[in-house]
């Protein structure tokens, strides 16, 4: 975060010149740019491209208990499918898992991003001196540092059945037998997803709101608006660049989840990357990669919608 | 601006300490936790208090041994770390003319973001495994005694490892430039240019010191998010755990408070490492500001 | 011993090996081979399997130096079949077999270079204790002992000169449960899907394992009964995973886990009260201080085996270091160490010379202590005066039921297992 710090410092005093065209004249011969750019596309080709395409191809495979064969088959996404007609109207396992984890996705969405606009709110508008906003910053993003195995299982010994929540709940007498669903649940996974990312949505949010021009609120102020009318017509739209990116960076990491589902939710609840990551390691990897392509599709939908309302390169 | 707070500032002040308790508490009850003496348990009530767990840790004979791991994740993350900041200056100069492929290489480092890390790293072991399954092939053909007896797989922290988490750093370290070269005015460097420098004298005289304090920024960010990446890992290293994965498997299989000294001790360590690296980002702000 | 044909087997390889002794100290000296650097062999297992003591010792009686590659249960098979060069000896299960040995990864193992290779305990070379069949469904070990040749990737229907594993501990497994917060009597694997302990029980989440006591629970609630359970049909698999599921729905599971330290976390905190358990699990919570019970069943236990295997790369200096270090294994020390953790070794005759007589009545022929039982490390595990859950050697292994299993529709069930803690 050492470069949003700087971003503090500068954004104000930059702002008249960040209007976009950055991409300045052409210098040097045409052959630069290209030499510039190889090494990174060489990379996102053989690490990410490449690997994908793999994905895709081996998703039509055929398989057996120690070995993949490379012979074109529907079967692996036939069984994925298989009882989803026959069982209607109730859901198959599939479409259980996808909702199931369409359910985490938008509950930690709108949790973290009720949170991160608040917090992002009140550092960009409250905090009026450049050194408390920075400290009040690397207060929120010092547990972020810190592993995320570790954070997650911090929880475990408040939550659990004879953990520090429930002893003090039934010490204080508000409850005589100890919540059950504190711990492996639903609740503590999401709970567990929100520490963790909420982050995620108070850096781009933040950065937003600071890029608003602070005439723009005087002004509405004059013409009358109250303070909610200022947040909803004036605040929110503006900061909607950094909204966009916080929510598709949460929603991408909640919907491959495999971790946080498997610790916090007593490895018995459903996701979909939970089911890749089990069919890895019991060796099917073409069904584990035809899930992979399901879920790549599913997310990729979901992000060229939101990636239609914002051009991320102009508003950095 | 006036000094007296609206409401609303309370109200939210409220809320941003509940958040912080929300982020530190169960810090702290880990912390507490290690702290416990030798009879000390994995829930409360914490019992005595003593640094035993961590001389254990420290003496790594408990349960925990996680002196390799800690030492490939370091490894690991510095060359993560130099390769992010290189290649994202150099693609970042790149795109400061234009290319064909150039949106396109921005939208697949977009997408490498995007796209859930668990199906990256399935997709880079599957394409590992096919080139095992080739050079293995390869050897069992040309009878290559070397393949056939010591090749374990093209599987490793420094391929296949490596590879996975560049496709999560560079996607960031793309982005910070973007932001960097979009603010930044390209007046010095025409003077320099003027004044009959060449272009990697430019380079190196006037535009690397402008942008230097945002090139410690996505290192700190190479180095982070390499040293805690978890999702595209998982798949990829072979049979060498980094530390996080070391972490993940010894969440469910320690059985005593040594995992939380582990835990403060990381904690406590990426503390030192920011203020660390805040105190150099300022040193070289103030130096900068001095000879601006 | 009365079965024939292994005793004629017996006598031609006793030759056999003799031989092969005399040709191996013509070809190499003794002194010869202590001149040579030392040999370290990586040593592929899951954690439970690597006791710290034995490398020390092994390296200290033999010059061979242990190097342990510990991993999860099931990572162990996925390295066997991926990665056969990274270890030099594998402490599998038996029930991984049919998915190793079809790889061709594994090589068989000369039998005359095992010196104690007929007196293997019978319960894994014939499935008997004390003559007596014990249930074998699933996957038994002495079923897929035997291979048809070294490179063979068929099993050997009757005994042959090739071993597939040579066995480093085995035990029964039953339901373990906190008897300080279950006030009802528990008698019959049924208890693992009872109403009464829902949210507080928990499953194995390694499918091989977990649908054995799946069918067990399922079979003894009266549901179904297997034609064999350790090789169910599709229809059998479906019927079994739908009942799992509908436990699952109503909440009747605390946690899945997948290794030993997981299930001891899980019993020691109280979030679960009753599980299946290994019994050195049972041990590790006791000795936390917290009460334990082994709970021997009705319907009998689910009983595991692992043991030795070597990759097909293995050859040289490492082969034989190897089969020195497995013939060191089976000497005596190991298998001692390993009694006193709860789990029992293929040469029983051999661990009973490294332990006190008092030691062995308690362990193995179900008898009060007479003084207090030491765990390896010198803690205490029990008061004089206990007596060994389960009874003696012969009633524990002797009333086995069935044995963790891959089955034939093994593809299948996988799927379906996932499906299961997916749903």
């Amino acid at each position: 975060m050492t470069e949003a710090s700087d971003t503090l410092a500068e954004a104000r005093q930059d702002r008249a010149s960040a209007t976009g065209h950055g991409t300045a004249r052409r210098t040097g011969p045409m052959l630069v740019p290209y030499l510039q750019a190889a090494p990174m596309a060489l990379v996102f080709l053989i690490f990410f491209v490449l690997p994908l395409a793999a994905t895709v191809a081996v998703s039509f495979w055929q398989y057996t208990q120690y070995s993949i064969v490379p012979a074109i088959t529907l079967e692996n996404y036939n069984d994925i499918f298989q009882d989803c007609l026959r069982d209607l109207p109730d859901l198959c396992t599939t479409f259980r898992t996808y909702l199931s984890t369409l359910k985490f996705c938008l509950i930690v969405w709108a949790m973290t991003l009720t949170i991160g606009f608040t917090i992002a709110y009140f550092l960009a508008f409250h905090v009026r001196t450049l050194k408390f906003q920075v400290i009040c910053f690397l207060l929120c993003t010092v547990p972020f540092w810190t592993s995320i195995v570790i954070r997650m299982i911090s929880w475990i010994p408040l939550l659990g059945r004879n953990g520090l929540v429930n002893e003090t709940l039934i010490s204080m007498g508000i409850i005589h037998t100890p919540l059950e669903g504190l711990l492996y649940s639903d609740f503590a996974v999401i709970l567990s997803l929100t520490h963790l990312y909420t982050l995620f949505m108070v850096v781009p949010i933040f950065n937003s709101l600071m890029r608003i021009d602070r005439t723009l609120i005087e002004a509405a102020r004059d013409a009358g608006a109250n303070g909610f009318q200022i947040l909803t017509v004036v605040i929110i739209p503006l900061a909607r660049p950094g909204i966009l990116i916080g929510s598709i960076f949460v929603i991408t990491v909640v919907m491959g989840d495999f971790l946080t589902m498997g610790i916090m939710g007593g490895q018995q609840i459903a996701s979909v990357g939970k089911i890749i990551q089990t069919q890895m390691q019991f060796l099917q990897f073409p069904l584990a990669a035809a899930n992979a392509v399901i879920l790549l599709a599913a997310v990729l939908v979901g992000v060229w919608a939101l990636l239609k309302l914002v051009d991320i390169r102009k508003e950095l | 601006m006036t000094d007296r707070r609206p409401r609303s500032f309370y109200v939210l002040f409220g809320i941003f300490l509940l958040f912080m308790m929300f982020l530190y508490g169960p810090m702290i009850s880990i912390l507490l936790l290690s702290f416990q003496s030798a009879d000390g348990g994995l829930v409360f009530p914490v019992r005595g208090l003593s640094t035993y767990w961590f001389e254990k840790l420290w003496a790594g004979d408990g349960q925990v041994a996680i002196g390799p791991a800690l030492r490939r994740s370091f490894v690991l993350a510095l060359v993560v770390m130099v390769l992010t900041v290189t290649i994202s200056v150099l693609a970042g100069l790149a795109f400061r003319h234009r290319f064909r492929g150039a949106t396109l290489l921005l939208y697949v480092a977009i997408s490498s973001l995007i796209v859930p890390s668990i199906v990256v790293s399935l997709g880079i072991a599957l394409e590992f495994r096919l080139i095992d399954d080739a050079i293995k092939d390869l050897g069992a053909a040309w009878n290559i005694g070397w393949i056939q007896s010591n090749f374990v797989s093209a599987l490793g922290p420094f391929t296949s490892g490596l590879g996975a988490h560049l496709t999560w750093t560079l996607p960031f370290g793309l982005l910070i430039m973007f932001a960097v070269f979009n603010r930044f005015d390209p007046a010095f460097e025409e003077a320099a240019r003027d004044l009959g420098a060449t272009p990697l004298q430019t380079f190196r005289h006037v535009t690397l010191p402008m942008i230097a304090p945002f090139l410690i920024g996505i290192a700190v960010f190479g180095f982070t998010l390499s040293w805690d990446e978890l999702a595209r890992s998982s798949q990829v290293m072979g049979s060498d755990n980094t530390l996080p994965m070391q972490l993940a498997a010894k969440t469910t299989t320690v059985t005593d408070p040594e995992i939380y000294a582990l835990g403060s001790a990381t904690t406590a360590g990426s503390v030192l490492f920011i203020i660390l690296m805040f105190t150099l980002v300022s040193l070289i702000q103030r130096r900068r500001r001095r000879l601006l | 011993m009365t079965d024939k044909t292994l005793k004629t087997g017996t006598s031609r390889r006793s030759v056999l090996k003799g031989a092969a002794a005399l040709a191996g100290t013509a070809a190499f000296p003794a002194p010869f081979v202590h001149a040579q650097e030392r040999v370290t062999l990586r040593y592929l297992s899951t954690a439970v399997n690597q006791s710290p003591a034995i490398a020390e010792k092994a390296s200290e009686d033999l010059g061979i130096d242990i190097e342990y590659i510990s991993v999860n249960t099931d990572e162990v098979p996925r390295r066997v079949i991926t990665q056969p060069n990274s270890f030099d000896l594998v402490d599998s299960e038996y029930f991984s077999l049919p998915n190793l040995v079809p790889s061709g990864n594994m090589v068989g193992m000369d039998a005359n270079r095992i010196d104690r290779i007929d007196e293997l305990a019978t319960v894994i070379a014939k499935g008997t204790v004390n003559g007596e069949k014990v249930g074998s469904d699933g996957t038994a070990p002495h079923e897929v002992l035997y291979l048809e040749d070294k490179d063979s990737t068929t099993f050997a229907t009757e005994p042959t000169e090739w071993i597939t594993l040579i066995p480093t501990t085995y035990n029964a497994d039953t339901l373990g449960l906190r008897p300080d917060l279950i006030d009802k009597e528990i008698t019959s694997w049924a208890s693992l899907l009872d109403p009464d302990f829902s949210g507080k029980t928990a499953i194995l989440n390694i499918p091989s394992i977990g649908i054995m006591d799946a069918a067990m629970a399922i079979e003894a609630r009266g549901d179904i009964t297997y034609g064999d359970k350790g090789n169910m049909t599709r229809e059998e698999i479906d019927f079994t995973i739908e009942k799992l599921i509908e436990a699952k729905r109503a909440g009747q599971f605390r946690a899945f886990w997948s290794n030993f330290q997981e299930s001891v976390n899980l019993m020691a905190s109280g979030e679960v009260v009753i599980q299946s358990m290994w019994s050195p699990a049972v041990t590790a919570v006791r000795t936390q201080g917290i009460e334990c019970v082994y709970q021997p069943l009705d319907e009998g236990y689910r009983a595991w085996a692992s043991g030795f295997g070597l990759p097909r790369t293995i050859d040289g200096r490492k082969e034989d270091a190897a089969y020195e270090f497995i013939n060191w294994f089976l000497s005596g020390w190991a298998g001692a160490h390993l009694s006193r953790q709860g789990y029992y070794p293929a040469v029983l005759e051999t661990a009973k010379e490294y332990m006190e007589p008092y030691e062995w009545a308690y362990w193995y022929e179900g008898k009060e202590a007479e003084q207090d039982i030491l765990a390896p490390d010198g803690r205490t595990l029990e008061e004089a005066g206990a007596v060994r859950d389960g009874g003696s050697y012969e009633e524990r292994m002797g009333a086995v039921a069935c044995w963790n299993a891959v089955m034939d529709e093994n593809q299948y069930m996988v799927r379906k297992w996932n499906e299961f803690i997916a749903a």
